[in-house]
């Protein structure tokens, strides 16, 4: 195994880090390794819970007998529950992506090391965090609790 | 070379502290494991998928009761389709609640954000080719969302020349889904690691 590899110039950044320490190690190995690990357990969890949650088939498609909701592939649902509100809304999800794609640009913070949380990142952290939950809580809501002709229902 | 390759897309050296686990929670090294397995599962389904709109169904009918492993490898392709989603949308949350979108790195993240939307354009063209019930049906509501968003109708029209299902629009649908598309991701993907070492690390800043 390689001995730890210390940079000097860095040494002034690592004093201003939170967290302090900064020791610097070679990515190889230091870090190819939990890269190697997460890959190989990544690929097993998959291949185990194949062997457990089977991929659904049903009847062939059939135009002439569309289901009561018709709904969009899962990871859509939370788009499909807000268009049905209005056509209109679909330009609140435009308005939402563009920002996420502009996010590195609005505000002046520039964070000296990443943290969770950093102070000066609470404002997008949390508009994000609210984004993901209503996209969340959308889709759960039009997976699980709409019925016939896009009605709220009670499922359980 | 291979090897020397992929080294050559990360950084020479990190910090000890950013290895941690609970740092970034590998999860974009885990969606990357998750397309691989996309990959060669996909691959494999090759074999027996015919995309044809009166022969795809019972091409999948007969990958799951006559090839042996087949519907464990259908499985396999649909599971880590729905990890790769997830992953990709767990790391873009990491990568804002930990500000690593912040300049310098504003063009790794709009990369990301890129790869993110091919990810869910690649699901989504996967999505029609079983050609049961619920492809179907999900595929055509899909189209119906699209024509309501700027320039929806124009890119519908596009995908589906001659209706959901029909010849031209699954020619399409399984073009864009096992070429053009995980091309796309590819060459993203691989952008994207060599933007995090040129900005030197796995977060701000090295």
């Amino acid at each position: 195994m390689r001995e730890p590899m210390h940079c000097g110039e860095p040494e002034r950044d690592l004093r201003r880090g939170p967290r302090g320490g900064g020791e610097y190690v070679r990515s190889s190995p230091y870090f190819f390794r939990p890269v190697k690990r997460a890959f190989a357990a990544g690929l097993l969890l998959l291949a185990l819970l194949a062997l457990v949650v089977p991929a659904p088939l049903l009847a062939p498609a059939n135009p002439a007998a569309p289901p009561n909701p018709a709904k969009s592939a899962w990871f859509l649902l939370w788009t499909q529950e807000v268009v049905s509100h209005g056509n209109g809304f679909a330009w609140g999800i435009v308005a939402l992506s563009l920002w996420f794609l502009l996010m590195p640009w609005l505000g002046r913070h520039r964070p000296e090391r990443a943290v969770w949380f950093g102070e000066g990142n609470r404002a997008s952290s949390w508009l994000t965090l609210g984004a993901f939950a209503v996209i969340v809580a959308l889709t759960v809501l039009a997976m699980v609790f709409r019925g016939e002709n896009w009605s709220l229902v009670w499922p359980f | 070379m291979i090897k020397e390759f992929a080294k050559h897309l990360f950084p020479r050296v990190v910090l000890r502290e950013n290895l941690r686990f609970s740092y970034t929670f590998c999860l974009g090294g885990l969606a990357f494991t998750a397309f691989f397995a996309l990959i060669v599962s996909g691959v494999l389904l090759l074999f027996y998928y015919q995309p044809t709109p009166d022969r795809a169904f019972d091409s999948i009918l007969f990958l799951e009761s006559t090839v042996v492993g087949g519907k464990y490898l259908r499985a396999l392709h649909r599971l880590a389709s729905h990890g790769f989603l997830c992953l990709m949308f767990l790391h873009i949350l990491r990568v804002v609640l930990t500000g690593a979108f912040r300049p310098p790195r504003e063009l790794t993240w709009v990369v990301g954000v890129g790869l993110l939307g091919l990810s869910v354009f690649e699901a989504y063209t996967g999505y029609l080719l079983p050609m049961d019930q619920l492809a179907f049906w999900a595929t055509r509501t899909g189209m119906e969302l699209l024509a309501t968003f700027p320039g929806g109708g124009w890119l519908r029209a596009v995908l589906v020349p001659d209706g959901v299902g029909e010849s031209l629009s699954l020619l399409r649908f399984y073009a864009l889904h096992v070429v053009i598309v995980p091309l796309g991701i590819m060459g993203l993907s691989f952008l994207h690691f060599y933007r995090v070492r040129k900005t030197k690390g796995l977060l701000p800043y090295l």
